[in-house]
């Protein structure tokens, strides 16, 4: 900020929340507006309907329900599943790409085409392939694999919500690979090839040079991938089962479908969701960088 | 610091407190003859909210509907899809935020959300009892309550709907009572299922569960008993748990809305179909999803029926507009052009034998169609809703003893 010709201790901070109020103030009056109305709801404060009971009912009813726990329980299986998986297979995906040779590096545009495409046309497309009555079945059928359609594996009804955490791996695979690509790209590939030089094996050369490098941006991604299905609502609209239900579809339900009276329930899930990933955040990026601080860096 | 903390929290108050009531132009409206409304909204625009999922009553509206409008009163009409909680929900904003000029002039509601939104003070009114159709057609005894809500004026019929069954006559021979169909969902397993509550076909299908093992709606229709409920609920629980491993993937999940269960039915992987719409099998059959040989039954222990209703909200821009149009949606020729099936296949909210006599021929004459059961058969079974608190309590209960137990 050259302009300024001395700029004065105590004015910098002012001037530069007004060069930034066009960000600020929609994100304070928004999203922190909508968080605190959210919260104020969930105590039964401006509630649409007058609220009639305590400031903490919405938490009791929700803490003695088991079913609320098990709800919990299934979106961080869910969420830690699809998240680990993706970035899982981006990182291996990212790291096969950025070897390919030059004349191939083309066709690896593909990866970018699930980016693309919206969470719910992934949610039909795991739909589609998957169910009993889907096109992977069909073929299996008309191959000869198995001899009647509901031989095939039950996927989408499992009780394991594999098919939420197949939609989202495949959703977020790319979006790792994008991710780690990004680091790649800087990544001096002369250190592989001293080492398999040296005798290192492939997998070898994976774990103990790439994998490493890739970390901080498989962290962020885990993170972002993680809570992005532990909230989401459009792939468990789709391909979500009954029980154990999705926390964003329980609160969908509330919100929507039920007496005005249980707003404060709806809202209390929601803010217990937010501090949940707000702890989430803080806890993983603690450990990640409590581990970082034990290894030697190369 | 302090000072941009005060600046937002005078911005969020703004934005939170509700500004003046609403003007004294509403209650002259409902104090004024009919003909002067109809004045007041000629070419003018109605701007009606309502649930957008029938391709055929879309079409009825933009066309039929919309045609009327224009001719009779130069009423140019724009028809907005979205579920009836969306719009409550919508309205409850705008209230929050003190916004009195909305975007809504009509909305198609009833039951749980008409509790909600009168409750919340979102709707004008009354204004029902003011309309001339309403006034001439319409029996007072049948639209006082909406799910044992007092209605009280606050909105208008506008159809009626009852609950029936849905099978393929080539296939397989219907139950005739709720015995006989549970007895067909153990014998063949995998092949009946119902939408989770609270989808408003699944709900209703509990709620006449409830009816048929509890014996009989009667004793709800007082209102709420806390006791009462706790005695007779677990019948209900009971009944649905001993079928629930011979239902559709043994029971560990279900369709998640009406139209889920829909598309089951009509690729042959459950048997029985369901809707809340007598016509909604023939509406089907002509649409091609279902097959010609598709039917519909009612068992004998009754079948919900109740009656939807049009609503004006509290901060309408066009009042009079929907009340024009309130009034037109129950005359005898829209109503008599809704019950046609390739139109809509609705039922009329109006009492047919107040209708002159040639206006009766008409309704008597139309072909509902081979799947829709007439009035001689869903007349004797029919059975009221029942009132919301007992929706709500058998929707959470379900939820509680049946899903997550």
């Amino acid at each position: 900020m050259s302009w300024i010709s001395k700029p004065n201790k105590t004015t910098r901070p002012i001037r530069l929340m007004l060069g930034l109020s066009p960000l600020l103030l929609p994100y304070l009056v928004l999203f922190c507006g909508g968080a605190v109305l959210t919260a104020c709801q969930s105590f039964g404060v401006l509630t649409p309907l007058p609220h009639a009971g305590g400031v903490l009912d919405a938490y009791t009813t929700l803490l003695r329900d088991a079913s609320f726990f098990a709800s919990f329980g299934f979106s961080l299986w869910v969420a830690t599943a699809s998240a680990f998986l993706a970035v899982a297979a981006g990182a291996f995906l990212a790291y096969r790409v950025w070897r390919l040779p030059g004349r191939l590096a083309p066709l690896s545009l593909v990866y970018k085409i699930p980016l693309i495409l919206p969470h719910i046309a992934v949610a039909f497309l795991v739909l589609i392939f998957w169910s009993r009555s889907g096109v992977i079945a069909s073929v299996a059928h008309s191959l000869g694999l198995i001899r009647e359609m509901h031989e095939f594996p039950n996927i989408l009804y499992s009780g394991w919500g594999l098919g939420m955490i197949l939609a989202y791996t495949l959703k977020g695979a790319p979006f790792a690979m994008l991710l780690a690509l990004a680091l790649l790209a800087r990544f001096d590939i002369r250190q592989i090839q001293t080492a398999a030089m040296l005798g290192a094996s492939g997998i070898r050369i994976f774990f103990t040079i790439v994998l490493p490098r890739l970390a901080p941006a498989l962290h962020t991604g885990f993170i972002i991938l993680f809570l992005y299905s532990f909230g989401a609502f459009d792939i468990p609209y789709i391909l979500s089962e009954s029980r154990p239900g999705m926390l964003s579809i329980h609160v969908y339900n509330i919100y929507f479908k039920h007496d005005l009276a249980r707003r404060p329930e709806a809202m209390a899930i929601l803010t217990l969701m937010f501090a949940f990933a707000v702890v989430f955040i803080i806890a993983y990026s603690r450990a990640v960088s409590r581990l970082e601080n034990g290894v030697r860096k190369l | 610091m302090k000072r941009i903390a005060l600046t937002l929290m005078i911005l969020w108050a703004a934005l939170i407190l509700p500004v003046a009531p609403a003007g004294a132009d509403d209650t002259a409206l409902q104090h004024l003859p009919f003909e002067q409304i109809v004045e007041k909204a000629r070419g003018t625009e109605v701007r009606w909210y309502m649930y957008g999922g029938w391709a055929h009553v879309n079409d009825w509206v933009d066309t039929h509907v919309a045609a009327e409008m224009k001719k009779r009163y130069d009423i140019r009409l724009v028809r907005v899809p979205m579920d009836a909680g969306v719009f409550v929900n919508k309205l409850l904003n705008e209230k929050a935020a003190g916004k009195q000029k909305g975007n809504i002039d009509l909305l198609w509601i009833n039951g749980e959300n008409f509790k909600n939104a009168k409750e919340a003070g979102l709707l004008f009114g009354p204004f029902a009892d003011t309309l001339p159709n309403v006034k001439k057609y319409v029996d007072p005894a049948s639209v006082t309550h909406d799910f044992g809500y007092p209605v009280e004026g606050y909105e208008a019929p506008y159809g009626r709907a009852q609950f029936v069954f849905e099978y393929d006559s080539a296939q397989v021979t219907p139950p005739a009572d709720l015995a006989g169909l549970k007895a067909w969902i153990m014998a063949n397993p995998g092949r009946f299922t119902y939408p989770q509550p609270p989808d408003f076909t699944g709900s209703a299908f509990i709620r006449q569960v409830f009816y048929a093992v509890t014996g009989g709606h009667d004793q709800y229709m007082a209102g709420w008993d806390a006791d009462l409920f706790a005695k007779k609920a677990p019948l209900l629980w009971k009944w649905l748990n001993e079928v629930e491993p011979y239902l559709w993937q043994k029971g560990r999940t279900y369709p998640k809305d009406s139209a889920t269960l829909d598309t089951l039915f009509s690729r042959g992987e459950v048997a029985f179909g369901m809707s809340y719409h007598p016509s909604h099998a023939q509406s089907k059959i002509i649409e091609g999803s279902y097959p010609a040989t598709a039917r519909t039954f009612v068992l004998k222990d009754g079948a919900i029926f109740n009656t939807h209703f049009t609503a004006i909200p509290f901060n309408a821009p066009n009042k009079a507009g929907g009340m024009v149009l309130a009034n037109l949606l129950i005359s005898a020729d829209i109503q008599l052009s809704k019950y046609r099936p390739d139109q809509w296949g609705d039922f009329p909210a109006l009492d047919i034998s107040r209708l002159p006599e040639a206006d009766q021929k008409r309704f008597q004459d139309v072909d509902l169609g081979p799947a829709t059961l007439g009035s001689e058969i869903l007349g004797p079974v029919a059975v009221p809703e029942i009132p919301s608190a007992y929706l709500e309590a058998l929707e959470q209960g379900w939820k509680e003893h049946v899903l997550d137990k």
